[in-house]
């Protein structure tokens, strides 16, 4: 047990002292998020801000229809009407940019508004550019208009607006704010999670194990008294508590993104219902204390058998270039249960609580919801204990070969 | 004392390594060492020599229990390198040409490190690192990190990393490769001193020149095979060409 202290403490301090180390485990994650969030803030902002007070120059075909709907646009200052157009000429306009959208009535417009039916407005416009803003804008203004005719409609018929109304509905949701937090939000956490545990894996286990060989370090090391078992697992030690350590502060990095955009937790707070806010998150973040402590304890297991797996393909590449090209295609292996897990309709069972990953995966949103059964929980936890084994027993095997630790280039 | 006996070892060849043997090579195996012995004594120094592929650094990796023999024994201070493979690795202390440190440690912390995996206790560690650095004119640089050293000081904390634990054997696998002549004194200068403290010395070259300079016994290795065995002396005084470069040629072309 000692030899493996040696090992683990000097394997620690030496990858520590790796820029690129510190780089992929500390500062991606922890600022990942946070930019990629401002980022994104920023630009949607200004896009949406430029779309929004632009003046549009829309199109309109009435078919010498006499509406209100003309004076409406005219009185915008931020329209500028274009009338002299023909049908055929609406897409080529659009495309062109010539025009930011076109307003189109029926023909018989006029008629069929008469006729109390509902009157046909057919809006042109670009879906893919400005982010649908255009279209809203119109599509408002045409509410207005709409609103003015069914005023007139019930006013002539002499009804109340409420009369349309047969049913008014009254939701009540009896699933905790724990539990809609879980179920929808609690999906990301475990890609995040595996995603950064199994790239914070990577790089360390690429270079204690094919770094080592390919500096000639590795022979060296071999030749000290210490056995083959202990020097792996003193590697492997190292390696997953990096994979901990980058899954940990990635987490951080949502957490740090959520505090300095706000407004982004608020827009994800509500669409995991229409009655959650900001002030719900307090009493969350003491009730999810206790799952975020069981899923590190999940998160354990996993971070040895990515550790176990990415050791045995390292010590087997001759260079830490064979070592990385191999390993790189592993992270869509990896990835493919965490996105299993998202998808609707596949819940934690008896079954799928045996599937690594996936039962991770599926285990962390029932965790976060407090709807986790113990029984699956043991499950899920026993089968990454014995897949975390198996692979370090494996990758110490595997170690013990000489034709894998003397292949080299 | 290092005792070699009817020592073999042959390889399984991948796919690949078989076709770049040629067209002709129809086996699945190499015998990189071929039924070779010899003995190295304490107080002497043992020089391996061979041509680029002869199977030198496979022998020595089998003393040093880096691989187990296919065939036959070793022995070293004692302990079966199979059987014994940790106690082999406690008495023995093993340098490439290849340094083999790590660039990111400092010579103190790299010597500390496999101080500990020797199991020195602190006292002894500190009582033999002020010694070997002492001795190696090492202080000034002892806690600059190993990659921002020069060959020469690299060279330096190898040969104490090799020696902190006091081997009682010590393998030199063609130490001077890549070196200069000032750099090599330093690995000339500490065979020496292992021999004249009566280690068993074994050290690899390719190079007639060290053997000239530090060998006692010899034994020249051509395709696995031993060719000669036998005091170094006794080398000289049956040689049939005027150099020593020469006999070295005319045995390994005879053999």
């Amino acid at each position: 047990m000692n030899y493996i202290w040696i090992i683990f403490k000097k394997e620690l301090k030496d990858i520590t002292r790796d820029r690129r180390t510190i780089i992929t485990m500390i500062i991606v994650p922890m600022l990942l998020f946070p930019i990629l969030t401002t980022i994104a803030t920023k630009i949607i902002s200004s896009q949406t801000k430029k779309a929004q007070t632009k003046t549009l120059v829309v199109g309109l075909i009435t078919y010498n229809n006499d509406t209100d709907f003309r004076n409406i646009l005219q009185s915008r200052e931020d329209l500028t009407i274009v009338e002299n157009i023909t049908e055929a000429q609406i897409d080529t306009l659009i495309q062109s940019d010539s025009l930011d959208a076109v307003i189109r009535f029926s023909e018989n417009f006029t008629a069929q508004v008469k006729n109390l039916e509902p009157g046909d407005i057919h809006l042109h416009f670009k879906s893919s550019k400005d982010l649908n803003v255009t279209r809203n804008r119109l599509t408002e203004l045409i509410k207005e208009y709409e609103k003015t005719l069914l005023n007139e409609r019930f006013a002539h018929l002499n009804l109340e607006r409420s009369v349309t109304e047969a049913i008014k509905t009254h939701r009540h949701d009896v699933a905790s704010k724990q539990e809609q937090f879980g179920k929808t939000v609690g999906g990301i956490i475990p890609y995040i999670f595996i995603l950064f545990c199994f790239t914070g894996c990577m790089y360390p286990a690429i270079d204690l194990g094919a770094g080592e060989k390919e500096r000639g370090t590795l022979e060296t090391l071999l030749t000290s008294p210490v056995r083959h078992l202990h020097i792996i697992i003193g590697k492997i030690g190292v390696i997953a508590l990096s994979g901990l350590t980058s899954a940990s502060i990635a987490f951080l990095g949502i957490v740090l993104a959520a505090v300095v955009h706000p407004e982004i937790a608020t827009r994800l707070l509500n669409n995991v219902s229409e009655t959650f806010n900001i002030a719900h998150m307090s009493f969350l973040v003491l009730a999810l204390f206790i799952p975020i402590i069981v899923i590190s304890l999940l998160l354990l297991p996993l971070a040895i058998f990515f550790a176990s797996l990415l050791m045995a393909i390292s010590i087997f590449a001759k260079s830490f270039k064979e070592a990385q090209s191999q390993m790189s295609p592993l992270t869509i292996v990896i990835l493919l249960p965490v996105f299993i897990g998202i998808l609707p309709g596949i819940e934690l069972n008896v079954f799928t609580a045996l599937i690594p990953v996936l039962n991770l995966s599926l285990a962390t949103k029932d965790i976060i919801s407090g709807t986790i059964s113990p029984w699956l929980l043991v499950e899920v936890y026993s089968s990454l204990i014995l897949i975390s084994m198996l692979s370090l027993t494996f990758c110490v095997k595997w170690f013990e070969r000489e034709d894998v630790i003397f292949r080299e280039s | 004392m290092v005792i070699v006996k009817n020592l073999t070892k042959t390889f399984k060849l991948s796919r690949q390594q078989k076709r770049e043997m040629g067209e002709g090579f129809t086996g699945n195996t190499v015998d990189a060492v071929r039924d070779i012995s010899f003995t190295c004594h304490p107080g002497r120094v043992f020089a391996l020599l061979g041509p680029n592929g002869a199977g030198k650094t496979t022998a020595l990796r089998m003393i040093a229990t880096m691989l187990k023999p296919t065939t036959g024994t070793i022995s070293v201070a004692g302990f079966d390198t199979v059987q014994q493979s940790q106690d082999v690795r406690t008495h023995l202390g093993f340098l490439t040409g290849n340094t083999g440190l790590y660039d990111r440690l400092t010579p103190n912390e790299m010597v500390k490190y496999f101080a500990d995996l020797h199991g020195l206790d602190g006292a002894t560690f500190k009582t033999q690192r002020d010694h070997l650095f002492n001795l190696l004119d090492m202080n000034e640089f002892a806690n600059r990190r190993i990659g921002k050293l020069s060959t020469g000081m690299r060279q330096k904390v190898s040969i104490v990393r090799t020696i902190i634990h006091d081997p009682d054997v010590i393998v030199f696998d063609e130490p001077t490769n890549g070196l200069d002549v000032v750099t090599s004194r330093n690995i000339v200068r500490i065979i020496r001193d292992c021999k004249e403290a009566g280690k068993t010395v074994i050290f690899s070259t390719h190079r007639m020149g060290e053997v000239n300079q530090l060998s006692d016994d010899l034994a020249i290795v051509h395709q696995g095979k031993l060719c000669y065995n036998g005091p170094f002396e006794t080398f000289k005084s049956q040689m049939q060409t005027p150099t020593l470069e020469d006999e070295f040629i005319r045995i390994i072309e005879e053999a």
